[in-house]
């Protein structure tokens, strides 16, 4: 409860900060989340002392009539959701101080970031499905003010796609949302699940698909994927590292939770069921190949990110379509986890440039390593993150993702073709990511009088660096808080 | 028990105010600078009085639930039932009596600061919107057609003074056309009443119920209901007769369009419904829906088409009216308890945000800002009036955490449950629509560099009412159980059978 008040009731009291001092404001957005990750971390032990499956929830008086409750849970994927969410949103306040330190209105931008935290975390938090719709949306108010007011070249239009797209995803989630209720009488995730399995097959089908084709959108999966690059590219660094990391994560995780987890049970015996799978499967393939193909021929410094972004949620659907098996769905929760950190990294650092040379064309750039030492082990190492090299993060959760592929072609032999497919694809996201290191921070020096960044910056990258090579070598802090949640 | 005078006393109350204060008003005409204090006192006593009065019907009707709960009045010997007048208190219309004094409360209180107190007018245009409160009261209060008729044309007819009020030659021309369509209506209805009648020999709600369930050969039910509902169609602004309220409440002063928005429009979703499901409900008497479901989808797509189009920004707010109207259909067609409760929470609600939408362009309207070119960059220049339009809006697009969200998501879930999914999908996509014109309208007032950057003085009294209303929608957003429970009765009282 207190990871939720928390937040809320600072909104105002930022704004007022923030209009004396912003510096003031952002560090006491940072201060929050701090206290609410050490709030979450006090429940690490309890999730990991229970055997399987257990879930700690809250639940207060809402609107009995809707069948909706206040009702807070975690468990092992929303608590390592939850806790990235807050990692990657402590460096973005750390990030902006510097970063937006020229910008006006700042006390409105941290009061939004802070209301975009309360969206955020209440998505992972939440088992109850209008609670959760409620903190699903509040999401897209405070993006599309930040996006509009505070991007580059024609932000609000950006806006207003990201906003238009992501609402028309969320009113089908809405629809699916009502269908369950209306089928099952209650909007608890776990109670809908064993009410549904009894429930007629048609309809269940229709919401299945009306909820993933939801959350799809916001994940940005190729065909609804049109606001990302825009959205993603024009965003200030700090809350495209948001978007990228966890934003779309959101998505993902959703699907996780509510298609596959509360919805599908009913169809898993099913053909439809195992069509949806394939369908998933190559719709995970579609956008792996298509944003990394995108992302090697890109030349602006952040739209190469924001394609990598959709070639990365390729794999994490990849990883979903592979739904029965433990170590699959383990490691590609793993790798939304992941993800978020490196990709988090990668726009902090490509916003340090863009900040400090004031281009973002990356043929125009050169050499920087040298003059920006902290900036490029930063970009290196969440580049390299990004394409799957050990030591670094996402190496694990990517290895563990076609660990359980392999195991999945012993037992249908249609997943041959994807796995194999994949793994090409893992080759063209190590191509662009040497592409970018090798135009940005090698070869001749281009540009003078480029300097490193400043303080704050430095220290929100120096904390997502630590972190992106510590999960690389010891993931198993958060693999043992996924792996006490039974997915089949 | 609740007598007689329980049930006349808040339409007493409003009627008596409203004849009262013209000469009143005239009096104290002499005294020019108190005459504000004086409409406030005015104002004051007018809903205290009306609000004990609506009240303590409503504790009365909670505490002694009356066995039979009509109430007749016989004019004429008993084999003309049609001179007899009845009326009937049940839950729903203890609802509305109450949302309808309360917004009204809210609405008067805007314009009596909104309209120039020295017009030689005034005094009347305040006592027009007593009056209407009043008939609309009754409307809801009354247990038989005709009844229900006059109340219903009565306000209808007042709610055409509130828009010839500013008196230009554009008022004049949407008055005319107004009258014109609620003739035609009017002559609709009653035609479809006088085949009622000759079918049932009643018009007393119950009685025409059972009269008709027990009716064989149903030709003569169909024209009647063709005609009765397409008369009530044209009043509550369906789509293929819409074109009145663009025209109306653009041309309408702000403080009529808010008024008449909150309450002419909501009153006429009630006609409809008690109609259409208190005594027409389907399947057993007659089966409408998949008619009714047609006009709902029409209304939404024009609806929100026409908005789509629209630069001046009063005329885009009544046309999310017309859109409002196509929501409050999909609800009421899809005939399920949770259907209904959609419809009452859509009611109150989209009156609120209509209401407080029209407030908030009538104050931008007073500085000369009409169109969306106008509004560019107004979120820096007056801050308190944007942000209380902008919540408007999203409330409109259902954004929660605002009450819109929660009628939207009523309204659809009850649609499929009705088996009426595709009407849903219309319902969403034209939703998302409506959230593109609405942000476009956002964009505008916040997205862009003001010309010239002076904050402009916004009216502080006029923000008073805006303001509440707002307070209103947040919390009826995030605790929407406030009125849900009030509407809980209504639904166990329907005529359903499940």
């Amino acid at each position: 409860m207190l990871t939720l008040l928390l937040p809320t009731l600072a909104v105002p009291i930022v704004y007022l900060i923030g209009k004396r001092s912003a510096k003031a404001a952002a560090i006491l957005v940072a201060l929050i989340a701090l206290a609410d990750i050490t709030l979450l971390l006090t429940m690490v032990p309890v999730v990991l002392d229970q055997a399987t499956g257990h879930v700690y929830i809250e639940s207060y008086y809402w609107i009995p009539v809707l069948g909706s409750s206040f009702t807070l849970f975690v468990d092992g994927v929303s608590l390592s959701m939850a806790i990235m969410t807050l990692i990657l949103m402590l460096s973005a306040a750390l990030f902006s101080i510097d970063y937006m330190q020229q910008k006006e209105g700042l006390a409105e931008y941290y009061a939004l970031l802070t209301l975009l935290f309360v969206g955020l975390v209440g998505v992972f938090v939440t088992s109850n499905l209008m609670l959760f719709y409620f903190c699903w949306e509040l999401m897209l108010v405070p993006l599309y003010f930040i996006i509009g007011g505070w991007g580059y070249k024609e932000p609000y239009r950006a806006a207003f796609k990201f906003f238009i797209f992501t609402h028309a995803g969320a009113v089908f989630v809405l629809l699916g949302i009502g269908a369950v209720f209306m089928v099952t009488g209650s909007l608890d995730m776990f109670q809908a699940q064993t009410a549904l399995l009894t429930a007629q097959q048609d309809l269940v089908k229709w919401i299945l698909l009306s909820l993933t084709g939801g959350f799809a959108v916001k994940m940005a999966v190729v065909p609804v994927h049109m606001w990302l690059p825009d959205a993603h590219s024009e965003a200030p660094a700090p809350i495209s590292a948001l978007l990228s990391g966890v934003v779309i994560g959101a998505g993902a995780y959703a699907i996780l939770r509510v298609s596959l987890g509360t919805v599908f049970p009913a169809l898993a015996s099913t053909e439809f069921g195992t069509q949806f799978l394939h369908g998933l499967a190559a719709l995970g393939v579609i956008s792996a190949f298509f944003g990394s193909l995108i992302a090697l021929v890109e030349n602006d410094i952040k739209r190469i990110i924001a394609y990598s972004s959709i070639a990365h949620m390729g794999y994490v659907l990849f990883g979903f379509s592979l739904f029965p098996f433990q170590e699959p769905m383990a490691g590609t929760v793993l790798h939304l986890v992941n993800h978020a950190a490196s990709k988090g990294l990668f726009f902090l650092s490509a916003g340090t440039i863009m900040k400090q040379l004031e281009i973002r064309d990356i043929r125009e750039m050169g050499g920087l390593a040298g003059r920006m030492p902290c900036t490029a082990t930063a970009s290196t190492t969440s580049a390299l993150s990004i394409a799957g090299v050990p030591p670094f993060a996402c190496f694990i959760s990517e290895f563990l993702i076609f660990v359980g592929a392999f195991q999945a072609i012993n037992s249908n032999s249609f997943y041959i073709l994807p796995t194999a497919l994949m793994l090409i694809a893992t080759v063209l996201s190590l191509a662009y990511a040497l592409r970018y290191i090798h135009y940005i921070f090698l070869g001749p020096v281009r540009l003078e009088g480029a300097s490193d960044a400043p303080l704050f910056m430095k220290c929100a990258m120096i904390l997502l660096v630590a972190l992106v090579i510590v999960l690389g070598i010891w993931p198993s802090f958060f693999l043992d808080l996924i792996t006490t949640v039974e997915f089949a | 028990m609740i007598g007689i005078l329980d049930t006349f006393l808040p339409i007493i109350c409003f009627v008596l105010f409203s004849i009262l204060t013209v000469p009143i008003g005239k009096a104290i005409r002499r005294g020019e600078n108190r005459k504000t204090a004086f409409t406030l006192g005015w104002f004051l006593s007018v809903f205290v009085a009306a609000g004990i009065s609506v009240a303590s019907l409503a504790i009365k009707y909670y505490e002694y639930p009356s066995p039979r709960p009509f109430l007749s009045i016989t004019l004429a010997s008993e084999s003309f039932a049609i001179f007899s007048t009845t009326f009937l208190i049940d839950a729903i219309s203890i609802y509305l009596a109450v949302i309808f004094t309360v917004i009204g409360a809210v609405a008067f209180l805007y314009s009596i600061f909104y309209i120039d107190p020295s017009d030689r007018l005034s005094e009347r245009y305040y006592s027009v919107m007593l009056l209407i409160i009043g008939c609309i009261i009754g409307a809801a209060f009354s247990g038989d057609l005709l009844t229900l008729f006059i109340f219903w044309e009565a306000s209808a007819a007042g709610s055409s003074f509130l828009m010839l009020y500013p008196r230009t030659s554009k008022s004049v021309h949407a008055t005319l056309k107004y009258l014109v369509m609620i003739i035609i209506a009017s002559a609709f209805i009653v035609y479809g009443l006088s085949i009622v009648y000759s079918i049932t020999g009643t018009l007393n709600f119950w009685a025409v119920k059972q009269a008709l369930i027990a009716l064989d050969d149903k030709h003569l039910l169909v024209v009647a209901f063709i005609f009765i509902a397409a008369g009530y169609a044209i009043e509550a602004a369906v789509v293929p007769f819409h074109m009145w309220l663009p025209d109306a409440y653009t041309a309408a002063p702000a403080s009529s369009s808010a008024f008449l928005s909150a309450l002419i429009d909501q009153g006429s979703y009630y006609v409809l419904l008690r109609v259409l499901i208190y005594i027409l409900t389907p399947p057993t008497v007659l089966n409408w829906t998949v008619m009714l479901a047609i006009f709902s989808a029409l209304t939404m797509i024009v609806g929100n088409l026409l908005a789509l189009t629209q630069n001046n920004v009063k005329r885009l707010i009544a046309n999310v009216c017309i859109a409002d109207v196509g929501y409050n259909l999909a609800a009421i067609t899809s005939v399920t308890p949770l259907g209904i409760m959609g419809n009452l929470y859509f009611f109150l609600i989209g009156g609120i945000t209509t209401a407080l939408s029209f407030m908030a362009v009538g104050i931008f309207n007073r500085v000369k800002l009409n169109t969306l070119d106008d509004f560019t960059g107004i979120g820096r220049k007056m801050p308190f009036t944007s942000l209380a339009l902008l919540l408007g809006a999203f409330s409109f697009a259902g954004i929660p955490p605002l009450a819109g969200f929660i009628a939207k998501y009523l309204v659809f879930t009850a649609a499929i449950e009705a088996n009426l999914s595709w009407l849903a999908v219309v319902g969403v996509l034209t939703s998302v629509i409506q959230t593109a014109y609405l942000l476009r309208l956002i964009t505008c007032m916040y997205g862009k560099t003001p010309m010239g950057g002076t904050r402009i003085e916004e009216p502080k009294r006029l923000l008073v009412p805006i303001f509440i209303l707002v307070t209103a929608i947040i919390v009826l957003g995030i605790y929407p159980t406030i009125v849900l429970d009030l509407i809980e009765p209504v639904i166990q009282q329907l005529p359903l059978t499940p």
